[in-house]
């Protein structure tokens, strides 16, 4: 028996926060079936199932310690620097989304429980796709993490803006998924190669020029696939209602966690599949790139309601979190420092909108800030905060992520590039300063009631504010630990 | 030395926070504190007059690693230039705290965010590489765009996103500079070393020169502002409160010339050459176009905002010359400039609290009801026409001079500036002052009490000491000019 797993590279630690997840959401799952229990119960299951979860990413930090880069059941799974790093982001993504997720979800009456479970599932399905060594499995994991947020954007039943988002993610969401997974087929019949490594071997085996163009296209429908999971333009479509429609609690969860999965998922299929024929697709990216900026930029400065203006700019970061990782390997530690310094404050973002709108209710027009420096002045703070950082003012994580991109890309000679991304930044200062002006600015109209906030909520808005301005300040840390996921490949 | 300059830095900072700190009840002590935390830096200052090492040009240099794995470090320093720019910051800040009234003294945000300002103002004019001037320089907006949107005029939308939107898109283009300048840098030393030293000791090629120096005085140029990018400065001074005027018109307008005293000229000067005449040109449309279009307002605050135009390009004119004398006078000009300014700016806040408005012809004979405002008025504009024996004439007489040496017409045309001044500033005080009081509300003016006279006397006392003893503020700057005219020199001998 052992020598059998020891062939196929059985190891549940590989897979162990996947696993710890599903066993939570399993059990939440029995609780709500079968016996009577408390709400307190079940937050502690889940709390206690997050945190089992950051321990199991610890376990196998153990284990690639001993093993280093390689691969598990048949060739399935993969541990490498990538998947520890997607593995801690998604875990503290679930653990600082855990209160305004948490909060959300009691309102939901009835459906209370099926919330968490969703959002437990979709988690491990992201923790499965950033692990994923074959591209089957990246297609599965991709798939059980996306119908979780499907179903979590339309959970509000009664609410119409709500049912539309659920349905159009859901509709354009599995027409990506229909062109990635066409995409896979044609990669394995092109070259019978089905995995991220062992694109890696074999086209540099048969030579970069012999590589049919069949294998090529592919690739390219793998890669839009997942530029539509990180609202790309000209993917973007579905990322402005959708964030619009879903429940304000849970769209910080679902912006995130599947940025982070794909991004990581490209950042591997070019560090790794496609490092020797990245030539091929450069025109592709920078059009995306381009393409993403223009789009985002053109429209969050129009856009009345924050978090349509949140979607948008989005996509102009997911086009600067591009840039790096298409434009070579320091580009890409530069994008992963990017890419955990926007997270901290998208999810920094939302959380302030779930605390200041109801938290089922679609809406949140810009309005909705007037008088926030009344109602609350810590929540005003912290939310300047995290606009001043997505404008990238210094001395905060967004300006040292900008800074280290836009180096890495003109030490890459990316000329145009540079100038369309820093002009961009000059579009952001005035989309991202008007809502600052509003909450902290305006004098509101109508007589104001303070806001009183529970204490986990200032617990995790202190600390993702903190890590804004650390991060600002003394970035060492974290670029070392982006240039330690990339280090295999300098 | 060292502790000195990080101090003068970091304690407006913590004089922020303090006053973030306290409690809101105890509204009536904002003020002491403040000016308290404004004597410090002030007297730091004082002390680092005194001794004779700041005199050099950019000296006690300290370096602090930052982002090891790119290896960035942050350079601080001081030099005879920044000192006097650190002077006129710090005297402003003080006379400001002095001046502001009841309103805006009880407000924690206003305190605070003036603090703020200082030190991001000190920040610019210490730090010793491009990086930490580029993050200063862009610090600066955060507090100006609070000052400006909570406590400023009626139009203070349109006038703040003008002025945050003019200066982002100019500093886009100090960023790229500063990247460009790194990655030349990473190549020639092996990590992104932007410190000053590291840079005088690159050479790089005309063509990098020319590129590297239009970006970074494109984004400093806006700063200034030079003639067609200075339409955010009416607005902006219009709609801040006088605290903000003051500092905007006596401190941020100076960093842009800094900026290219300090980097632009220095180390590009091959693009400097290149360019230099187009400047030169434009300064020159600025200085007549600023005073035309002062002579036609009807607003005084928007009269000295066109005013300062002028007197910037002024400054502008000695800078493109590029020669010793005209450096000098060009240095000596800004901290004049910021004092004038400075003192008109307030002069004009203490009016606008009597009678809520600016409108030059709400006044007439109002020297009647306010005798010392108006001498104290008349001294300014005097000041500010650049009268022998006050400040103003001693910088711009040494700009002209210089600049006659290089130029010989766009001197000759811009000394029209001077008597264009006359006209606006003369005019505007006979408009105001002199005549018979025709409103009814002018009657019952009063007149400076003793806490204004201790506000604006001292900027008097400091204008006079300039216009008969220059040689004690050249004294300063001697070296930082010394220093700008011979690089220009050198490289201008290697051209030829």
């Amino acid at each position: 028996m052992s020598t059998i797993s020891q062939a196929i590279g059985f190891n549940l630690i590989v897979i162990s926060p996947t696993l710890v997840l599903l066993a939570t959401a399993l059990i939440l799952l029995f609780c709500t079936i079968t016996i009577e229990t408390s709400d307190f119960v079940k937050k502690s299951i889940t709390f206690g199932g997050i945190l089992l979860t950051i321990f199991s990413v610890f376990l196998k930090f153990g284990l690639f310690a001993t093993d280093g880069v390689s691969s598990y059941f048949t060739e399935k799974i993969l541990l490498d620097e990538f998947s520890l790093f997607g593995n801690v982001l998604i875990s503290l993504i679930l653990l600082f989304n855990f209160s305004s997720i948490w909060n959300t979800s009691t309102e939901l009456k009835d459906k209370r429980t099926e919330a968490i479970i969703l959002t437990l599932m979709s988690a491990s399905g992201f923790m499965l796709m950033v692990d994923s060594e074959s591209f089957m499995m990246l297609f599965i994991g991709l798939e059980i993490g996306s119908i979780s947020l499907y179903a979590l954007a339309g959970i509000n039943r009664g609410d119409l803006l709500s049912n539309e988002a659920a349905l159009k993610y859901f509709l354009l969401g599995s027409l990506a998924s229909c062109v990635l997974v066409y995409g896979v087929a044609l990669i394995y019949i092109s070259l019978s190669i089905s995995g991220f490594y062992d694109s890696a071997i074999a086209i540099p085996y048969i030579g970069a020029e012999n590589v049919p163009l069949t294998t090529f296209i592919g690739f390219l429908f793998v890669i839009v696939g997942l530029l539509f999971k990180v609202a790309a333009a000209p993917f973007q479509s579905w990322a402005p209602d959708v964030y619009h429609g879903s429940p304000t609690g849970y769209v910080g969860y679902m912006a995130s966690v599947a940025k982070v999965a794909s991004f990581l998922v490209i950042g591997r299929l070019c560090m790794v599949s496609l490092r020797y024929v990245m030539d091929n697709f450069e025109l592709f990216f920078l059009a995306v790139v381009i393409i993403s900026i223009f789009v985002g930029s053109f429209f969050a400065t129009i856009q009345a309601d924050m978090k349509r203006l949140i979607a948008y700019s989005g996509v102009i970061q997911s086009g600067f979190i591009l840039s790096g990782i298409v434009s070579g390997v320091n580009g890409t530690s530069a994008s992963l420092f990017y890419l955990t310094a926007y997270t901290i404050q998208l999810i920094g973002i939302f959380t302030i909108f779930t605390i200041i709108s109801g938290k089922l209710s679609s809406d949140f027009s810009i309005e909705n800030l007037s008088g926030l420096f009344v109602e609350n002045k810590f929540l005003t703070i912290c939310f300047s905060i995290f606009m001043l950082g997505l404008a990238g003012i210094p001395l905060t994580s967004g300006f040292i992520s900008k800074f280290i991109l836009i180096t890495n890309l003109w030490s890459y000679e990316n000329y145009v590039l540079v100038f369309i991304l820093m002009l961009s930044t000059v579009a952001g200062f005035y989309f991202y300063l008007r809502p600052i002006w509003v909450a902290a600015i305006d004098k509101p109209e109508a007589p104001v009631e303070q806001i009183a906030l529970k204490r986990s909520e200032v617990l995790s808005l202190s600390v993702l504010a903190f890590a804004t301005i650390f991060f600002g300040l003394l970035p060492d840390s974290l670029i070392n630990l982006s240039r330690w996921v990339i280090q295999n490949y300098l | 030395m060292s502790i000195l300059i990080y101090t003068l830095m970091l304690f407006p900072l913590l004089g922020s926070l303090v006053i973030f700190m306290m409690p809101k009840t105890r509204s009536e002590l904002f003020r002491p504190i403040a000016i308290f935390l404004s004597i410090i830096p002030f007297g730091l200052c004082l002390y680092l007059f005194s001794n004779s090492k700041s005199k050099g040009s950019f000296v006690d240099i300290h370096t602090i690693d930052w982002i090891k794995s790119y290896g960035i470090s942050l350079t601080f320093g001081i030099s005879g230039m920044s000192l006097l720019l650190l002077f006129l910051t710090a005297i402003l800040m003080l006379l400001s705290f002095l001046s502001v009234s009841e309103k805006y003294s009880q407000s924690k945000g206003f305190i605070g965010s003036i603090l703020v300002l200082h030190f991001a103002v000190n920040g610019v004019f210490l730090s010793g590489d491009l990086l930490s001037l580029f993050i200063f320089f862009e610090a600066l907006l955060i507090p100006m765009y609070f000052l400006m949107g909570i406590w400023g005029g009626e139009n203070r939308r349109y006038a703040t996103i003008k002025f945050i939107i003019y200066t982002v898109f100019g500093s886009v283009f100090i960023f790229i500079g500063t990247v460009y300048a790194g990655v030349i840098s990473y190549g020639v030393t092996g990590r992104l070393a932007l410190d000053f030293t590291t840079l005088s000791s690159l050479s790089f090629t005309s063509e990098q020169s020319r590129i590297l120096f239009l970006m970074f005085t494109f984004g400093f140029l806006i700063k200034v502002p030079i003639f067609p990018l200075h339409t955010w400065l009416p607005d902006a001074h219009v709609e801040a409160p006088t605290a903000g005027s003051i500092l905007l018109a006596g401190v941020l307008l100076k960093v842009g010339a800094y900026g290219i005293l300090r980097v632009s000229i220095p180390f590009f000067t091959e693009g400097f050459l290149e360019y230099k005449f187009i400047i030169a040109v434009l300064s020159v449309i600025g200085i007549i176009y600023g005073a035309i279009v002062a002579i036609a307002q009807i607003d005084i605050k928007r009269l000295i905002a066109y005013s300062s135009v002028s007197h910037m390009g002024f400054v502008m004119l000695g800078i493109s010359a590029g020669n010793y004398l005209s450096l000098e006078g060009a240095i000596i000009q800004m901290v004049n400039h910021g004092l004038t300014t400075g003192a008109l700016f307030m002069l004009v806040g203490f009016l606008y609290e009597r009678r809520h408005t600016r409108r030059i012809s709400e006044f007439g004979g109002i020297k009647a009801t306010m005798p010392k405002y108006a001498a104290i008025f008349l001294f300014c504009s005097f000041a500010s026409i650049g009268l022998p024996g006050l400040n103003g004439f001693v910088g711009e007489f040494m700009i002209l001079m210089g600049s006659f040496a290089t130029y010989k017409v766009l001197s000759g045309i811009g000394a029209f500036g001077v008597v264009l001044a006359a006209i606006y500033m003369l005019w505007a005080y006979q408009r105001m002052f002199t005549g018979e009081i025709s409103i009814k509300e002018n009657k019952e003016l009063v007149d400076l009490d003793s806490k204004e006279m201790i506000s604006v006397v001292p900027l008097l006392v400091l204008m006079l000491f300039i216009g008969i003893y220059p040689s004690f503020i050249e004294s300063y700057v001697t070296q930082d000019a010394l220093l700008i005219s011979e690089i220009i020199d050198i490289f201008s001998g290697r051209l030829n």
